[in-house]
């Protein structure tokens, strides 16, 4: 368990909070919508639904990260989203080509989403014209992702937010700063395994304590790609799910957990994990939950 | 007989970087692969028919490239100091490794350690109360990477740029304790105004010096005052100026190095790593550097 000695930011988003100490607010998920790329609207109301009733129940904060992989798709899932999802309901997009990205931000402007926007994500391969769009269409918050091809050390991580690792010409945080974007939610870059993957999970607490800014990562993406992990398909499912405690148990703010699909199961387990962690900060450490927390709804 | 002037580089050279497409590696789970910006480096010297290449020091400014890999040291905005200096594992091993397959025949390989002193002079010491202890423990260590590199390489060349700025007491024995027991020949690049240095330059336990006599013109009339036995590499075309010199301008900047240092002139080069030009003039200045070494060889 931590507490740490750098002031802990506290950013909200249409009343979801990330950061603070570890025990102050329950571990945010992200859950991926549209993981395989084409939407399927129906099967998403379902999940959706599903995903607000589990928050309900828990208290663990659920936000759809939704995955555009398609310039084709924009218009509709878009659409859905201002339709489907309440009016005060944040979300991620989740996308890689930085021309959907733009495309995006500006649909997201027309449609007045933008505060409701978390951008995922910024990292080293942003290009000026991204740059451009985010200035012109300010989401209300964004992810950075910290990966460093050079170093997967959480020093590594470090570098790569302080000055670009040589890669770019500044520092990500110096982009974003730039870009006028402060509420900033620090990825800290999980990597297939053998490949220090582990140094996803050491880089929370090291992040928390040197920027005090929210921090996680997608760790069952560690799980997804073991090979040997194949060859167990009824405990690997198991263990994606489970991956996602090592996040809150390093002191981390939010876990981008994988398809939406298995909501079921990551929202009782981080609960149960948040719980865990706020009875013993609570008592060794004196930090109190909030009251959405979910060892306030759940242990009553 | 008279030796050929073959052509060299000192270190680094300018490729494009393409970080959207490490990201998109890292998207598809992917290692990055850092192959291709190697090959755009040995692809320009190689066409430009430089004698001996480097790996162009893609992967890092020539700090972090070592440091990196050293524990004891933690790299963020800056190398930092933080546990004593251990060799762990071979650092630019495997890129030689692949450059020597890529290289055409009688294409020589240039194996880059940077100095001991540029390393603890660039970082920020948090753990070592003594500094001359840190340089010969980072002189170790390049001395490890030594033992192995020269398996793979025609000759090493040590960057030492602090040299110019403050020469500690204990210069040559920190030299001397990467260079004693290596097989293969050795050169030690000191650029800046070495001006006030060359007594001790010149006493120095590698084969070769370099220097920047481009830039520093002045140096050719000091070195003269010296007794120098050493063979010479003679930086022949500015690295920190876009103006690409004519060929016939770096054959009389020779000429002038023969006239002081007669045939222990083997090499010209650059005067210093290539990275921070634009990688146009920096390929044009190779082909006119060669161009000047196949005059001057007739």
């Amino acid at each position: 368990m931590f507490s740490f000695t750098q002031e802990q930011k506290i950013f909200d988003i249409q009343g979801i909070s990330f950061g603070g100490q570890p025990g102050m607010y329950p571990t945010v998920l992200f859950a991926g919508l549209f993981f395989k790329g084409e939407p399927d609207f129906d099967t998403a109301k379902k999940h959706l639904q599903t995903i607000s009733e589990l928050s309900k129940q828990t208290g663990t904060p659920v936000i759809p990260d939704v995955f555009i992989r398609k310039a084709e798709y924009i218009p509709s899932i878009l659409s859905f989203l201002e339709n489907e999802l309440s009016k005060k309901q944040p979300f991620s997009v989740d996308i890689i080509d930085p021309l959907i990205k733009i495309e995006v931000l500006c649909q997201l402007a027309e449609k007045k989403l933008l505060a409701r926007t978390i951008y995922n994500s910024i990292h080293i391969g942003i290009t000026q014209q991204e740059r451009d769009a985010l200035r012109q269409h300010t989401p209300a918050m964004v992810i950075v992702v910290a990966f460093n091809p050079k170093d997967t050390s959480p020093d590594g991580k470090i570098e790569v937010l302080e000055n670009g690792a040589h890669l770019i010409e500044t520092g990500l945080f110096h982009v974003i700063r730039d870009i006028g974007v402060e509420k900033i939610l620090v990825d800290t870059a999980a990597l297939a395994p053998g490949e220090n993957s582990g140094a996803a999970i050491a880089a929370i607490p090291v992040i928390k304590e040197e920027y005090g800014l929210p921090t996680g990562c997608a760790i069952h993406n560690v799980v997804e790609k073991s090979r040997w992990l194949s060859g167990f398909n009824q405990a690997k499912k198991t263990v994606d799910a489970a991956s996602n405690i090592s996040i809150p148990l390093f002191g981390g703010d939010f876990a981008i957990f994988g398809p939406i699909e298995n909501a079921e199961i990551v929202v009782p387990l981080i609960a149960w994990q948040d719980i865990l962690v706020s009875e013993y900060t609570e008592n060794y450490f004196g930090v109190n939950p909030i009251s959405s927390h979910p060892r306030r709804i759940l242990l009553q | 007989m008279k030796q050929k002037l073959k052509t060299s580089v000192i270190g680094s050279y300018p490729i494009y970087l393409d970080p959207l497409e490490l990201m998109q590696h890292y998207f598809s789970g992917n290692e990055p692969k850092w192959e291709r910006y190697i090959e755009q480096a040995v692809h320009d010297m190689t066409t430009a028919g430089i004698n001996f290449v480097s790996d162009g020091q893609t992967r890092d400014p020539f700090i972090q490239l070592f440091t990196r890999h050293l524990r004891g040291c933690r790299v963020r905005q800056r190398t930092e100091i933080v546990g004593p200096i251990r060799y762990d594992h071979p650092i630019t091993i495997s890129d030689q490794v692949y450059v020597k397959g890529l290289l055409p025949p009688k294409v020589g390989l240039i194996g880059v350690l940077t100095g001991p002193y540029t390393l603890m002079k660039s970082s920020v010491n948090s753990f070592y109360g003594d500094e001359k202890q840190l340089c010969f423990d980072f002189a170790a260590a390049v001395h490890n990477e030594a033992e192995l590199l020269q398996k793979h390489v025609d000759f090493i060349s040590i960057d030492e740029p602090f040299f110019s700025n403050e020469l500690p007491e204990y210069a040559q024995e920190l030299i001397g304790a990467i260079t004693t027991g290596l097989s293969c020949p050795t050169r030690l690049h000191v650029c800046g105004d070495v001006s006030r240095i060359i007594p001790q330059l010149v006493d120095m336990p590698v084969d070769i010096l370099s220097h920047e006599f481009k830039a520093s013109p002045f140096l050719f009339g000091l070195f003269e005052q010296y007794s120098c036995s050493k063979k010479m590499c003679i930086g022949a075309v500015r690295s920190d100026d876009v103006t690409v010199e004519p060929v016939d301008e770096i054959v009389m900047h020779v000429q002038k190095a023969f006239d002081i240092f007669g045939e222990n002139v083997i090499q010209i080069a650059p005067d210093c790593g290539q990275r921070m030009l634009p990688r146009d003039i920096a390929f044009q200045k190779l082909q006119h550097l060669v161009l000047a070494g196949g005059r001057m060889n007739g």
